[in-house]
């Protein structure tokens, strides 16, 4: 299974967010959720800091020209 | 006056003198008339008393000398120019010292501006008929012309007007000026044929500028051969020809038409600074959007991040009540609560009593604060 992208971690993050709220979600499944909410933030996080990374490297980059 | 001639040799013989002479007063018998030509070689000093030029007829070429008192001449003020088209007022005349023939001129007036204006609308009617002039034909102007033509006289206002104003307006222009006639005869042939040159030579725009002038010296932007050059022009041309109320032809065939050289030169370049500000603003707000649709991402995810990290909890929590709530309703089920309200449980051994068991029994009592025992009497 390929990485999922932004868009698609987030829209998943959501969706768990959302049935875990709404609470009809079995006990033994409840931590293999969150664990897995969790695993998709950490997706989303690291990709938003790579794009907020280069976006300042090439404002830099103009800035210098 | 008499001519003499005398016998020689049994024939009749004039001198030049009298021949002149005789011819000369002959000629003054004829009545004094209107003659339609074009006016060329005019020659005209401050210190001649007459005027002279050479009256053309415009189809066969035939010619006629004109004289004309150099003071009436002055008086009518008619500036004339090469080629123009007059109507002359006058009676034949011989020099007769040079023996040579000419009109006396007594008037001139300028004359086909009717005619010209007639032929002219019916020219215009018939290439509108055509599809020439209409606006589906009309194209946009680029952008930024990474080449300008210029077809305009070669010292003309017109064109240091059209070449200051594309220079301030855009410093980096690239202008090919072609040089023509602006008015007379030639003027609709290298008129054309610039036209023509500069496509060739690869121009994304041309400007056709000639600044103001008589209405016979516009009329070569009216001529058919002008107009069909500039409606099949293959890049978009822009017409500053005469004045605003001039509409020579080849404005209405035009792309665009300017009112003014200088008008022609800000349609034709884009201007340099106000394209660098722009610019420079489409890179602000490319900036600025960027960081905000990453704030935006962001803010969502971690909007997300802390439903997510109070959610188990809640779950649990809600978990907890549901159980509690169905643990009350078992309660409510228990015989403890009937032991509360006084009854009490009689047990023989394990088996409950339920009906008399013999006497000296042991027995157990449960009651709501606890068990004892107990005998049957």
């Amino acid at each position: 299974m390929t990485a999922p992208t932004f868009e698609e971690a987030q829209r998943e993050l959501e969706q768990i967010v959302e049935r875990l709220e709404r609470g009809d979600v079995g006990l033994d499944e409840l931590s293999t959720l969150w664990e897995r909410g969790e695993e998709l933030y950490r997706v989303c996080a690291e990709q938003l800091s790579a794009a907020q990374g280069r976006i300042e490297e090439l404002a830099q980059r103009a800035e210098e020209r | 006056m008499k001519v003499e001639a005398t016998e020689v040799e049994g024939r009749r013989v004039y001198s030049v003198r009298a021949f002149n002479q005789g011819v000369a007063t002959w000629l003054q018998r004829l009545p004094t008339v209107w003659v339609e030509g074009e006016v060329t070689e005019l020659r005209r000093q401050a210190r001649w008393a007459s005027v002279f030029f050479t009256l053309k007829d415009p189809e066969s070429g035939a010619c006629l000398s004109a004289q004309m008192p150099r003071g009436t001449f002055d008086a009518l003020r008619l500036d004339l120019g090469d080629g123009e088209r007059v109507h002359v007022y006058g009676r034949p005349e011989l020099f007769e010292q040079r023996g040579d023939f000419r009109l006396r001129v007594l008037s001139i007036e300028r004359y086909g501006v009717g005619a010209h204006l007639a032929a002219l609308e019916r020219l215009k009617q018939r290439l509108a008929a055509e599809g020439l002039f209409a606006t589906e034909r009309k194209r946009p102007l680029p952008r930024m012309p990474r080449l300008v033509g210029l077809v305009t006289g070669n010292d003309a206002a017109a064109k240091r007007d059209v070449l200051t104003g594309i220079v301030q307006r855009f410093p980096p222009a690239n202008v090919i000026v072609a040089e023509t006639y602006v008015q007379g005869p030639r003027a609709a042939v290298t008129v054309t044929t610039a036209i023509l040159d500069l496509c060739a030579r690869g121009v994304d725009v041309i400007v056709l500028a000639r600044g103001g002038g008589s209405f016979e010296d516009l009329l070569p932007f009216s001529d058919e051969r002008v107009v069909r050059a500039v409606a099949g022009c293959p890049v978009p041309v822009v017409s500053a020809v005469g004045h605003e109320q001039d509409t020579p032809l080849c404005d209405l065939a035009a792309d665009v038409r300017a009112s003014t050289p200088s008008a022609a030169a800000r349609l034709v370049v884009p201007d340099l600074g106000e394209l660098r500000s722009r610019l420079d603003r489409a890179r602000g707000a490319l900036d600025r959007n960027a960081r905000r649709t990453c704030a935006r991402h962001a803010d969502r995810v971690e909007r997300a991040h802390e439903r997510l990290r109070r959610a188990p909890l809640l779950a649990l929590e809600r978990k907890r009540a549901r159980l509690d709530k169905a643990h009350g309703r078992l309660l409510a089920l228990s015989p403890r609560a009937t032991l509360e309200r006084g009854y009490a449980i009689v047990r023989a051994g394990d088996a409950i009593v339920r009906t008399p068991p013999p006497a000296g029994t042991a027995i157990a009592v449960d009651v709501a604060e606890g068990t004892f025992g107990a005998r049957v009497e």
